[in-house]
Formats: structure tokens, sequence, C-alpha cells
């Protein structure tokens, strides 16, 4: 099949947790026939469904892991990239957006749109990605299109429109009405896979009417050639798709599809819908910085012509060595290429080329501007940037954010401690916010992360795919240690033991520093401290924020400005003067009026009105700020922002709280200074435990 | 300028001495005009006001999305804080959002007992002891004596004072003979201030067209500048 970027799209299948994702997922591998039987997720037959690649995901039914699988529809290829749910998991959902130009925002009938929907589509409203609707489980008790519908627009601020409306709900979930062609489709044969078109149902037609007028006059705004056509009263099929399609690509209109991919129903007409309204790689702007020009911002052109450039946006490691997957933004990869890899500077060669299916991989001799590929063999980092060594260029650096929460792991026995440190090292390749490193004083491997989720889940992984069983410790919280006010220092290193001693004296001040977390400022004149010895203050100075006095966190947001010195000829040294920063920085810091941060999660909770007080209640013990609360007649959603320490065991609280009618989601908002009180308990503590430590 | 003595030159303690000194506890005020005018700005700078002051203010709405009626905030604080050149601003901020809560209601068809509730159970279990409550975007048309009795019942017995926009119509006429607005009529006895938004050539004039008890009224000594929103001295 000749390449044709036109006909080709990358999309991802965006959702909350339960919502048919995944089973969504598999009807579309199974009608682009790549998969021969259909398998349930949480399959009878132990299988499994096909994108979940790893078994710790096929037992709780959640998608970890973003696999990207390539199918074919309708001469479309279309490359899938399984994004997942849970928001523990949204540095995953985020590199896989970075990638996407398009996609589906599935949608429970029942449940409408929950506070994880509201943060996916957060997520793609970040990244610009145009999407589609699917309105699944209409096959469900209580299943409401219309409501989800309402929903999307009231709370997710969408416009969006029908393209297909449901033949009966419930049990009596029959087919879909096509409202572009204006036709029922019913969906025969013991998987749906024969489509069966009909007159629509004579119960239905006036529905079927409103809603295309509906959908007309939408799609009006985007083209005035449709407009037109609509007043005269024969606007063609072609001219309505193509104003769904620009409006959906403005990301101004939401095309919504109904269906049941459990009962394999309305699946297809989606397919089209990606065909139809979504953006191929050529009509999506895709910019990156040159770093041989101050990071100024290029377009990439989406053309096989250009010199490639290329994002490797996921790691995997197979039981072939390391799989990494790219999307080519511009330009080819072929086999034997060389590229260059603009952050850790070096050339390689592409070896092995390969596109891959849902469990297969095809190899390929080159990659064409657009597609997903994966390449074998390459070592590098997620996020890289790969690109023709005539280029250095980088992609827009990904937002990365800090860790929040850490854990201490100790391996149950030997062969596990052997085991550890192998899939630490891959876990931390694969995904930035996971960290690990070893405590120097306790001697303990210390893993960091976004949430208890999210540790737990890597605890698992270890189990299951290394054999290797830790004890985890009590989850520990990342605190920071600052200053409030400016203080000045003017302290000499002196050091006479036998042979050459050690002499430094350096003076200046530390201050607040907001907009980062690190700054040195050299405002030495006349070479007080000669200029080889200035970088060992800078050197000492880091080192001293590495561990604050106040509770041992590193210390954040320190302007150390260095004004005077002296230096000995024989004795000053590298070392000299570091240990003079180290030591004028601990003398300045008290003075400094230190404090200590905590980081502060953004909270949301969903809930039945009747619990709504409970709701208040159980944040505003966790020492909580309600922000804002929106209700309706049956909901409320209420936004707080809590410090993290206090979220520990929540879910299981807002569980009993609301009979488990309630369901929250967080993510890292800011770091804040902890209370006065709180603060002396944990200086108390830390005071403890370093006397033991000593004893 | 230090936060006290912005304060103390905000134009609001001109608004506030035009309604012998405040709206007090527990009663109703209105702020009223045409779309478009300027009703929610006025509103969130007698917020912005408590707010700075420390106290705790509910905002009611009907109609936008949260993130809108805050960003309505961020840019009035930040406008008023560059141009008295305002210090300490982050710290200023940071006070005001612990004390600002926002809440809306999706539908419509809300009945007055939920929002009642609802507000009771963010005083009580969320302990957010406010002593304002703004609320936008109610449609006046279906203001009836039963709702407004018990709005005032409800501020009565929580100390709170309760700002509304009413929006009036297009069509004339809108006010009687009094300078009330028709729309309300049948409320106003439990209405203790009501004050006119009224565009002219190229400001806009506040007029107090219902005082508390007072006979004394009409025209504010401040305007609203149409372009930027803010509220200054005449």
């Amino acid at each position: 099949m000749a390449f044709d970027v036109h006909k080709m799209r990358n999309i991802g299948i965006s959702a909350h947790i339960d919502s048919g994702k995944t089973t969504l997922s598999e009807r579309i591998l199974f009608y682009c026939r790549k998969i021969h039987a259909i398998h349930e997720i949480k399959g009878k037959d132990g299988s499994g469904a096909a994108m979940d690649s790893m078994e710790l995901e096929r037992e709780r039914g959640i998608t970890i892991q973003s696999g990207a699988t390539n199918v074919q529809w309708k001469n479309h290829s279309i490359n899938l990239i399984d994004t997942p749910g849970h928001v523990d998991f949204t540095i995953e959902v985020e590199r896989s957006l970075r990638v996407l130009d398009g996609a589906i925002l599935v949608l429970c009938s029942v449940a409408g749109v929950q506070s994880q929907s509201i943060t996916v589509d957060r997520q793609l409203k970040r990244y610009h990605v145009p999407r589609l609707a699917f309105v699944n489980k209409c096959d469900r008790m209580g299943a409401n299109p219309l409501k989800v519908k309402a929903q999307l627009a009231e709370k997710l601020g969408l416009n969006p429109a029908f393209i297909t409306i449901p033949i009966g709900l419930e049990d009596k979930f029959e087919g879909v009405i096509d409202l572009i062609d204006m036709r029922a489709i019913y969906f025969d044969g013991p998987n749906g896979e024969d489509l069966r078109y009909a007159e629509i149902p004579m119960h239905l037609l006036d529905d079927a009417e409103r809603y295309r007028e509906e959908l007309l006059e939408a799609a009006s705004m985007f083209s005035d050639e449709l407009a037109e056509a609509y007043l005269d009263g024969n606007p063609t099929k072609e001219l309505l798709i193509k104003a769904i399609r620009k409006g959906t690509i403005q990301e101004k209109l939401v095309p919504v599809f109904v269906g049941s991919a459990y009962r394999n129903k309305g699946v297809q007409p989606l397919l089209d819908g990606v065909i139809n309204f979504l953006p191929d790689p050529s009509e999506r702007q895709n910019k990156a910085l040159d770093l041989s020009n101050a990071e100024a911002e290029v377009e990439l052109q989406a053309n096989d012509q250009e010199k490639t450039v290329a994002l490797a946006f996921k790691l995997e490691e197979g039981q072939y060595g390391q799989l990494t997957y790219v999307r080519i933004y511009q330009g080819m990869i072929r086999k034997g290429d060389e590229l260059y890899n603009t952050r850790a500077r070096k050339r390689f060669r592409v070896g092995r080329l390969v596109r891959m299916h849902s469990s297969s991989m095809e190899d390929i001799q080159e990659g064409n501007c657009g597609d997903i590929v994966a390449l074998f063999g390459i070592e590098c980092a997620s996020g890289d940037t790969f690109c023709h060594p005539d280029l250095n260029y980088t992609m827009t650096s990904m937002y990365v954010p800090e860790p929040v929460i850490s854990l201490a792991i100790t391996p149950k026995d030997n062969k596990s401690s052997d085991q550890m440190s192998k899939a630490l090292n891959r876990f931390t390749k694969e995904d930035p916010t996971f960290r690990t490193y070893v405590d120097p004083e306790s001697n303990q491997t210390i893993i960091q992360g976004m949430g208890e989720l999210h540790l737990e889940v890597y605890i698992e992984r270890m189990k299951r795919e290394y054999k290797c069983e830790v004890t985890p410790g009590m989850p520990q919280v990342a605190y920071r240690e600052t200053i409030t006010q400016r203080a000045d220092f003017n302290y000499t290193h002196k050091k006479q033991t036998g042979g050459s001693g050690q002499y430094g004296r350096i003076a200046g001040y530390i201050e607040p520093f907001k907009e980062g977390s690190y700054e040195f400022v050299d405002l030495i004149k006349g070479g007080a401290i000669p200029n080889e010895f200035i970088p060992s203050c800078d050197k000492g100075f880091r080192a001293a924020m590495e561990k604050g006095a106040l509770i041992g966190f590193p210390v954040t947001g320190v302007r150390c400005v260095i004004n005077d010195g002296q230096s000995h000829p024989v004795d000053s040294s590298d070392i000299a003067f570091q240990f003079a920063a180290i030591g004028a920085f601990r003398e300045a810091y008290d003075k400094a009026k230190p404090a200590i941060l905590e980081p502060i999660m953004k909270v949301v909770v969903e809930t039945p009105n009747e619990f709504q007080g409970n709701v208040f209640a159980s944040l505003n013990q966790r020492r909580g700020i309600i922000m804002a609360n929106t209700e309706n007649s049956i909901f409320s959603r209420i936004e707080a922002e809590v410090p993290l320490s206090e979220m520990f065991g929540y879910s299981t609280v807002l569980r009993s709280l609301t009979q488990g009618k309630a369901e929250f989601s967080m993510e890292f908002e800011k770091y804040a200074r902890v209370p006065a009180a709180l603060s002396e308990q944990l200086r108390k503590d830390y005071l403890e435990k370093h006397k033991k430590g000593h004893k | 300028m230090l936060k006290e003595e912005f304060i103390q030159k905000s134009p609001v303690r001109i608004f506030e001495k035009s309604i012998e000194g405040g709206l007090h506890a527990g009663n109703i005020g209105i702020l009223a005009s045409k779309k478009g005018i300027g009703k929610t700005s006025v509103l969130v700078q007698i917020a912005l006001d408590k707010l700075m002051q420390g106290e705790k203010v509910i905002h009611v709405s009907f109609n936008a999305h949260t993130s809108y009626i805050i960003s309505w905030y961020e840019n009035i604080f930040n406008e008023i804080a560059r141009r008295k050149n305002l210090e300490n601003i982050e710290e200023i901020k940071e006070q005001m959002i612990r004390n600002r809560m926002i809440m809306n209601f999706m539908q419509e068809n809300i009945s007055v007992d939920q929002i009642i509730r609802t507000i009771k159970a963010i005083m009580s279990d969320g302990s957010f002891n406010a002593k304002t409550l703004i609320i936008d975007g109610f449609e006046f048309t279906r203001a009836t004596v039963e709702r407004f009795e018990k709005v005032k019942a409800f501020l009565s017995e929580t100390q709170l004072e309760g700002w509304y926009t009413c929006t009036l119509a297009d069509t004339e006429p809108v006010l009687d003979s009094k300078g009330i607005p028709i729309v309300l009529r049948d409320i106003e006895p439990y209405i203790s201030v009501i004050v006119l938004l009224e565009p002219k050539k190229d400001y806009i004039h506040l007029r107090v067209v219902k005082n508390h008890e007072s006979l004394e009224r009409g025209d504010m000594p401040l305007m609203l500048d149409p372009r930027t929103l803010l509220i200054a001295e005449a």
C-alpha cells in the first residue's frame, strides 16, 4: 500500500477506569481484523484483552502501560495508543498524549462524566488533542446518553453533538441511528461484525430529525458552504463531514457516538468517525526547539522529504532487549539510518525497525513521517529526541512533576536483592516520575513517585515480572525546607593537621529565591577569592542544600550570594572552599528563619449531595482548604487543596463515609509551608531519630 | 502600598459610606443593571475588599464555571494591586484563596432549600465561618416572596450579608416611579439596599435607590470605568 500521510491517524483512547476502555480497544482491534477472537477483559478463558500486555493489568482490570498498536480500517492506518485511566499514572497519560493527534474519550452512559474523566479531559485540553466522545455501556441499567451529552457541555465545557443516537436503551439496546446518512445500523453476526442498514424505526424518526438538525446547526458554524446548503435545504454528506471535521480539529466541536463495546454495538461507526473527523499528522502543528540556535522554536514539517525529527516516548524492556517507541514528526526513519540523540549527544545507527501489533511485531524497512514505530536496542531515555545528524532539535521538554511520596523497600531475600536493582533500573528509565536512591544513613533503598497507588503498582510489578519480593515501609511525604528571610554569613574554614592545611573564607548572604530552587550569584570584585575557587563555593552550597538542618530534607528556593572572601596561597584548595561554603550556609541558615514545606494535593471529590456535609468535614479534618463546590440536583463536585500527608488511606475513609458512592482524584498542586505545630512535631521526630542513629 | 493603607483607601469605603456604613449582617443587597454593564465586577471588588480584611466570603454562581469565577478574582485583584503598587501580593493572594469559597449550582431548578443546605454544610461541617455571601447570576424573574423570606431568615440566622446581582430586562420600562426595578417589586420588603448601575456617556454611574430605612438616596460619588470595570471616586 502506497504511503499517504492523510490516511494515517494516531489516536488514543482516554477514559475513566471501568468505562470499558479496554473492551472498546479490543473490539477495535477485532473489527480491524487483527485478532481473531474477542476475549473479555477479565477473561473467562484467562487470556485477557490483547492490549493489556502486562499480567498485573489483567488482574486489576486496568491498563497501565501505553502500548502502541497499528491497525487498518477502510484503507487508513491507525496507531492506537492505549492510555492509562488512573491519575496516579499521570506521567504515562501525558507522555502518550504528547504523541497523539486525536483521542476517543470514553464515557460510561450510566456514570457519565466522573472526576477522572474531568482530569483526563483537562490533559487532552492541555495538549490540544481533538476528540470524539464514545458513550459506552448503553446496554446497562440506567443508561442515559442524553444526560452524558449534557454533562460533556456542563462539566467539561465542550460543544458536543450526536453523530449516532441509540435505538432503545438498557436491555432493549438494539443498534444505532447514523445521523449523517440518516439510517439505522444493526450489528449482526456473533461478534457484531456484519452491519445491516435499515430504515430508521418510525417511533425514532422525530428524535433522529431533531438531533440531525442540532448537528447541522452546530456544524454550520464551521463552514459557510454548509450553512448555505443547509438554508437551501440540501446539505450534502461531504459538506457536513468536512464541517464537523473542521470544528473537531479546532477543538470547538465534539462528535458524540453511542454504543456498547461489550455488546458489539456502535464501534464501527466510531471507527468511521476516527477517519472522518480526527486529524492526520499533517494537520497538526508540532514544534521543536533548536539547540544550536538558543532554543528557538522551529515548526516541524510533516513531510517525508524533510530531515528526520522523532521523539522517543516510551521504552519497554522485552524479551529481545530494549524496545523504544518513537513518533516520527518530520522526515523518515530507515533501517541503517544514522540518527543523533540530542540529549545524550550521541549518534547511533538504526538497527531493527518494527511496527507493533497487539501482541506480535512486524519488521519494516522504513517508517514514514507521522507514523509510530519501534526501534530495537537503542540506548536512550524516554523523552529523548532523535534527529538527522545535521539537526540539533529537541522536542519541547515534557513536563515532569517532582515525586511527592517515598517509600523504603527492603528485599526479602538475597535473590530478590539482585532482581530488585534490575527492576528499579528499568522502571526509572521507563517512567521519569518514578525515582529511586539509597539513603546513605539507613542504607535502605527508597522509591519515590506520584502517589500511593503509583508505588504500589511498581512493587507489584517487581513481584510479578522479576520475582522479587520486597517489604515496603511506611510511605513518607517528600518535605522540603526553605528560608524566609535574608541572612548574612562570613565564615572561615581553617584546618591545620600535619601536612598541608585547608584555608578559605567566604562572605555574603542567602535570601529567599521564588523563581526556582537555587541560584548562585558571584559579586566578588578584585579577586578576594581566586576565580578557580568560585565553582567550589557553588558546589559547597549545593551540597549544603541537599539536607536541611531542620528535618534533613532538601532545601529549596535559596539564592546564595558571595561578595567577599579570602584565600591562602598554599592552604586554599577546591575542597577548602567547598567546606567554607557548607559552613557558611549552615551559619546563615538558622538566621534566615528556615521553614518546612509540604506537598499540597489538588483533590477533587464527587459525591451524591446527601453526603456533601460528610465530605466537607472529612476534608476539613485533613487540613484541607475547600476551594469550590459545584452541584446539580444529584451530585456535588468538591475541589480542595489538602496536604499529601493527610491523604493516606483517604479512599477507605471516603468509601465508608459515603457508602462507596463517592470517588476522588488527586494530583500534585504545589509546595506550601506546614503549620507551626506540625513543624515542631516534625522537628522533634527528626531530632529523636537522629539521636538514635548516633547512639 | 501596604495592605492596611490599601484597604483604607479603597473606593469600597465610599460605597459603604453611601449606604449607611455597609449592608450589615443579615441583610440582602442588590446591584442591578442591564446585561454586560459590570455588576459582577463590582461584586467581586466588594468581595475582594472583605477578603483582604481577612473575612471569609462565599461566592455563589448559577451560570459560570468555577475557573471562570476564579479568573474574575485573579484579574481584578492583579489589576488593582498593580495600580496601587500593593506589597506582599503573594501572601495576600494566598490568604484570599483560603478565605474564598466558590459554589456553583449547575441547574436552574435547584431549590433554595438545597442551596441553603449546602451553605450551612460548608459553614458547619467545613468550619467555614463566612461573613459575606455573593450571589451572581440569579434569575430574578423567578424570585418569589416565599424564596426571599427563606433567604432573609437564613441570612439573619447565620449573620451573613448577602449581595445579589440582578440583570434587568432590555425592554422598557424596567423601573417604577420610585426608581425600583419592577422585577423586584414583590420582594422589595426583604431587601435592604438596591444600587443601580447606569451607563452614561463615557462612564458608568452608581445610584442608590433603596438605602436601608433611610430616605437619603441618590448618586454615589463613585463611577465605574467601562473599560477596566473598576470602581473609582467620581
